[in-house]
């Protein structure tokens, strides 16, 4: 191939930076990790750190070796195994440990407490505590093991064949397992003994097929639903046999669920042994069997309360850290699961480092990025952003800068485009406009003035009031960032209700002029529908009726076309310039898509890794663009190539934040690149009116225009 | 059906060999539960893909273009057996797959593969890279261990990816790695033919590029034949050496690329044309206003429910009497392939055709759009 990705891992930069990317510090900003989008956050994911993958800097690990990695940085899980070991072994050594035989009746000392001789006491028959909780252990892992391992040995492949396979054999089991729970859970368990025998090893055989529904129930569930994942078609296609999809597919996807259930039944059969053997049917006295001890110690609570405390705490030990290993491996297999995001508080930090002193340091050297004379907002500006920096601190205690110095202002009835690949910072610049940056990050530097309010200065009372009402947002998916069980009519009306004070009908009759507006047909009709029952189109022109409803000065279009058909495209583009005409608002347009901007923007400003690189009219930058990043999407548009020829592109990808190279930070994947371009940074310039260009090379390259 | 629009010979593109897969008159339906209640049985029919038929030769790229809801997706996965068929043949190297049971002879899944659109969720999160493409080695040529590993590293380096991504998950890479994934999977258990469902669609411009390109050099390499379903005229007529328009679940235009972006008959292909957006604010504006003159502002008419006659009467600037009623079949379009429009064939009527934007010898450069010719 003529051409190779640069290593994702090891970026310009030669690797990552001492402190590496920040994990968890960036919520969101790990790759597409699932979860990983912070709380609160309203369906605004960064998506631009999202999407932009493949630069983590891992260590070449084999799944294994991760596994054992993520399953030893767990402490309490390390501790919680060590204590079921040793649980293992002392059952096992029982004769050579306990200290007096666990079935020496000796009724004299019967129901005394602790004691030198008794360290935990004897029970009604004066037997040694201590020792029926050692020989006890034996009891509990053997039920344990038969219990849990016939339940999952029985349902686990059932669950998944009836899920995957359906049909009949579904129908079918399913009907079995609604006839088994209708019926008492005890009276199905002791039929089963009936049939099989008393002893302990029936009764946990037959508490290990009752609990196997269990895991064919909730299995069926996850597999019909992973069922329809792209991925089980495409091991279809290349002719996985049917066993393996289920097997190396489904199973491992749906194994985090399963672990939980099955830490959960250990439990659950620590508990159900005791039952069954205070019934006679499972530990036969005088076997020693938590669950019995526990039982019988309620007939002697008056005289001796003690006698319930041991096999209580070992009960609940036991269960806790069985819970905390199986958590740990559910988390530590396969991909593994992210740990939580921290919880969302705006302007707090991350508790291991000190945050706020590290921006500061920060923000110290981004002020340098203050606007220069010709980047200077008119007064009319309607939005003015200066010098805007966004910084994450990491755990490490480094600071991750994933914005600097976006200058760039949207006149009253103005479309600015903000142009980019995923990466580039654009939606990052969004989300800090309208003070929704995912806590830890901040503002580090720079102002936001809205009509000459500076924003970045606001109380979060004011702000949300301000966005609210000034400012109307829409986004890629219409489906997802609406809510499915609202009607539409009152997502509209709902910040009409909390803004304006608007009574339920006022809200309703003016969500139906909003429809019209944007172009619903039947607007009357459509006010009463759900989000699922309009096509992409519409559900887009009701996101606009919702972004609209308060009248805002300023409409944030985060890629609202993206995932539209063209013609569809085409039509809301035409109802945002007519809208924009109609109410005299201005937008701020996000896009990748340069024919977008050609086709809806006034003025347009290229953002690529977290700086703005070019500013210009529109007509200005597509007729002489000045930068070669912005010469470099033009030239890779499919239209712009002739047919027969290679589509032109950029090589390689925009590099993560924390691969950021030095000097103009384009250098590494720019044609033009000069010695010079790769250790200064590269301040904005001004070579004729009204474009910018931070570009070292500007005056001197003839680039291609637009065709 | 058979298509015979290769006959004029097109500069810079590899021969094309013989016939690879031939799907005639191919019809999906679905049903879906009408009531929710148990009591009410009823079902609506959705006329999913109604009587399509085309066929790939061996090496070609065939483009399925169309709006969602067309039916081009799921004639990819018909002819991938991934959904039942009503009726209608699909052969596929001589072999007829709609008569096969569900499950597929290992040796014909051996033929086609496929890259689907969303590489979020094409690529199993479990599994590391190693065994995703080694997938297909093991199933149909029982490699193992080292030997498939050896396999799996040319075949990363063929798609452009290090061979140090071997042991890693899908999530750690980006939507353009995530599809050289999917390409590498496909290509290891060597197919004649590979379905690319929407494979760019989701991806950035220059990345969108990067793919189409080693997309291209892989089939002049291996000869492999493409079925490209996508919704942007503007790649497909990149890379494609034939373009099927469908609409409602019919193809209403199929022809040689090049006439199809130059000289579109058919009035859906001309809107679809005219709402691609160029990179250029003087054409695009010009676009535009051709674009709010003929606006007919109605979403695509519901697949339960498909109007009478033409499908796109509903939408269509041309429309006549003749189109809400009879269902106009296949003929000649001027500049070759066909075209399934009363405007053109025996039965036209004399109205002016859609405007033709440029004359077929030009067509080799990109229509400087708003240079309408009326013919």
């Amino acid at each position: 191939m003529s051409f190779t990705l640069p290593d994702g891992g090891s970026g310009p930069s030669g690797g990552p930076p001492p402190g590496g990317p920040p994990p968890g510090g960036m919520p969101g900003g790990m790759p597409g990790g699932p979860g990983g989008m912070p709380p609160g956050m309203g369906g605004i994911a960064p998506a631009d750190l999202v999407a932009s993958g493949g630069g983590t800097p891992y260590q070449t690990l084999s799944g294994r070796q991760r596994f054992w990695r993520r399953l030893r940085s767990r402490p309490e899980a390390m501790t919680a195994a060590a204590f079921l070991v040793f649980l293992v072994l002392v059952a096992i050594f029982a004769p050579q440990v306990a200290p007096k035989d666990p079935y020496d009746q000796n009724l004299r000392d019967n129901l005394q407490g602790p004691s030198s001789q008794y360290w935990l006491g004897t029970d009604q028959l004066g037997r040694d505590v201590l020792s029926r909780i050692i020989y006890g252990g034996r009891v509990a892992i053997q039920s344990m093991m038969i219990a849990t391992v016939i339940s999952a040995v029985i349902g686990v492949p059932i669950g998944i064949a009836i899920g995957f396979i359906g049909g009949w054999l579904d129908r079918i089991v399913m009907r079995i397992l609604e006839v088994l729970y209708a019926l008492p859970q005890l009276v199905v368990l002791i039929a089963i003994i009936g049939i099989m025998g008393p002893g302990l090893r029936n009764a946990m055989i037959a508490l290990g097929l009752f609990m196997s529904t269990a895991y064919i129930r909730l299995l069926r569930g996850e597999v019909l639903a992973a069922r329809e994942d792209l991925y089980v078609d495409s091991a279809r296609v290349i002719g996985s046999p049917t066993r393996k999809i289920m097997f190396k597919h489904v199973l491992p996807n749906v194994l985090p669920t399963l672990l939980v259930t099955m830490t959960l039944l250990v439990g659950a059969v620590l508990l159900a042994e005791a039952g069954l053997s205070f019934l006679g049917l499972g530990a036969q006295p005088p076997q020693a069997s938590w669950g019995a001890m526990l039982q019988e110690s309620l007939t002697y609570i008056g005289r001796q309360p003690f006698l319930a405390v041991p096999p209580g705490i070992i009960i609940v030990i036991t269960i806790m850290a069985v819970n905390l290993v199986g958590d740990a491996v559910r988390d530590s297999v396969g991909r593994g699961m992210p740990p939580a995001p921290p919880r969302r508080r705006r302007r707090q930090a991350v508790p291991e480092v000190d945050a706020e002193a590290i921006l500061a340091e920060a923000a110290k050297e981004l002020s340098a990025f203050g606007s220069a004379r010709f980047e200077r907002a008119p007064d009319t500006a309607l939005l003015a952003v200066d010098g805007l920096s966004v910084s994450f601190p990491t755990p490490q205690g480094g600071v991750l800068t994933i914005l600097q110095g976006s200058t760039f202002h949207v006149m009253p009835g103005e479309t600015l485009g903000l142009v980019g690949e995923s990466g580039s910072g654009k939606s990052m610049t969004a989300l800090a406009v309208m003070g929704l940056i995912p806590s830890p990050g901040q503002v580090v530097a720079g102002s936001v003035k809205l009509n000459g309010i500076e924003l970045t200065e606001l109380s979060d009372n004011d702000l949300r009031k301000t966005r609210g009402t000034e400012i109307g947002m829409i986004f890629q998916d219409p489906m997802s960032s609406m809510n499915p069980s609202m009607t539409v009519g009152d997502q509209i009306g709902e910040a009409l209700r909390i803004h304006k004070g608007y009574s339920k009908k006022a809200a309703r009759e003016r969500a139906t002029d909003l429809l019209d507006l944007v172009g619903v047909p039947d607007p009357s009709r459509r006010v009463r529908a759900y989000p699922h029952e309009m096509s992409g189109g519409m559900a887009q022109r009701c996101m606009i009726a919702m972004a609209l409803a308060c009248e805002p000065k300023l409409l944030i279009a985060d890629e609202p076309t993206t995932a539209l058909d063209v013609t569809i495209q085409g039509q809301v583009l035409d109802l945002l310039r007519r809208l924009k005409d109609e109410l005299g608002m201005s937008i701020l347009f996000i896009t990748h898509d340069l024919g977008v901007v050609a086709e809806i923007c006034d003025r347009a400003a290229v953002m690529y890794a977290g700086q703005v690189v070019e500013q210009a009219t529109v007509n200005e930058l597509f007729t002489n663009p000045q930068h070669p990043y912005t010469e470099g999407l033009l030239r890779a548009m499919p239209q712009n190539t002739l047919m027969g020829e290679r589509l032109r592109t950029i090589p390689g990808q925009v590099p993560e934040p924390w691969a950021w190279p030095t000097g103009c930070r384009y250098h590494p994947r720019c044609p033009y690149a000069q010695d010079a371009c790769t250790s200064d940074s590269i301040d904005m310039q001004q070579l004729i009116p009204a474009h910018i260009v931070r570009c070292r090379r500007a005056e001197e390259l003839q680039l291609e225009a637009a065709q | 059906m058979s298509i015979s629009s290769l006959d004029q010979p097109e500069p810079a593109r590899p021969p094309v060999g013989d016939v690879l897969l031939d799907v005639e008159h191919l019809t999906v339906e679905f049903t879906q539960k009408r009531g929710e209640t148990v009591f009410d049985r009823g079902r609506n029919v959705i006329h999913a893909v109604t009587d399509v038929s085309f066929d790939i030769h061996q090496g070609e790229t065939l483009g399925l273009v169309g709006e969602s809801g067309s039916g081009k997706s799921t004639t990819g996965r018909a002819i991938l057996k991934l959904t039942p068929v009503k009726s209608g043949t699909i052969r596929f190297d001589g072999q007829d797959l709609t008569a096969m049971a569900k499950r597929v002879p290992l040796e014909v899944r051996k033929g086609i593969q496929v890259v689907f659109q969303d590489p979020y969720s094409s690529l199993n999160p479990s599994m590391v890279v190693a065994d995703l493409v080694g997938e297909g080695l093991e199933v149909h040529f029982g490699l193992k261990g080292a030997a498939r590993d050896e396999r799996v590293l040319s075949l990363l380096e063929s798609v452009g990816l290090a061979r140090h991504y071997m042991e890693r998950y899908p999530h750690e890479f980006s939507g353009g790695q995530r599809q050289r994934i999917a390409i590498a999977r496909a290509l290891a258990v060597q197919p004649q033919m590979i379905v690319l469902d929407e494979p760019v669609s989701s991806l950035d411009v220059s990345t969108q590029s990067q793919v189409v390109n080693l997309l291209e050099d892989l089939q002049a390499e291996l000869g492999v034949a493409y079925l490209f379903v996508a919704h942007d005229l503007s790649v497909v007529h990149h890379v494609s050496h034939r373009i099927a328009v469908m609409y409602l679940g019919r193809i209403v235009e199929i022809g040689p690329s090049d006439r199809i972006w130059g000289a579109p008959a058919h009035p859906y292909t001309q809107m679809l044309l005219d709402s691609v957006p160029f990179a250029n604010p003087t054409a695009q504006a010009s676009k535009r206003e051709a674009r709010l003159a003929a606006a007919v502002d109605i979403d695509l008419p519901s697949p339960l429910n498909p109007p009478s006659g033409c499908p796109f009467h509903t939408r269509c600037p041309h429309v006549m009497d003749v189109c809400k009623e009879v269902m106009p079949g296949m003929t000649d379009a001027p500049g070759g392939g066909q075209v399934a429009c009363h405007l053109f064939g025996d039965g036209s009527v004399a109205v002016a055709a859609p405007s033709m934007r440029l004359d077929a010898d030009t067509s080799s450069s990109p229509a400087p759009s708003g240079v309408d010719t009326t013919v």
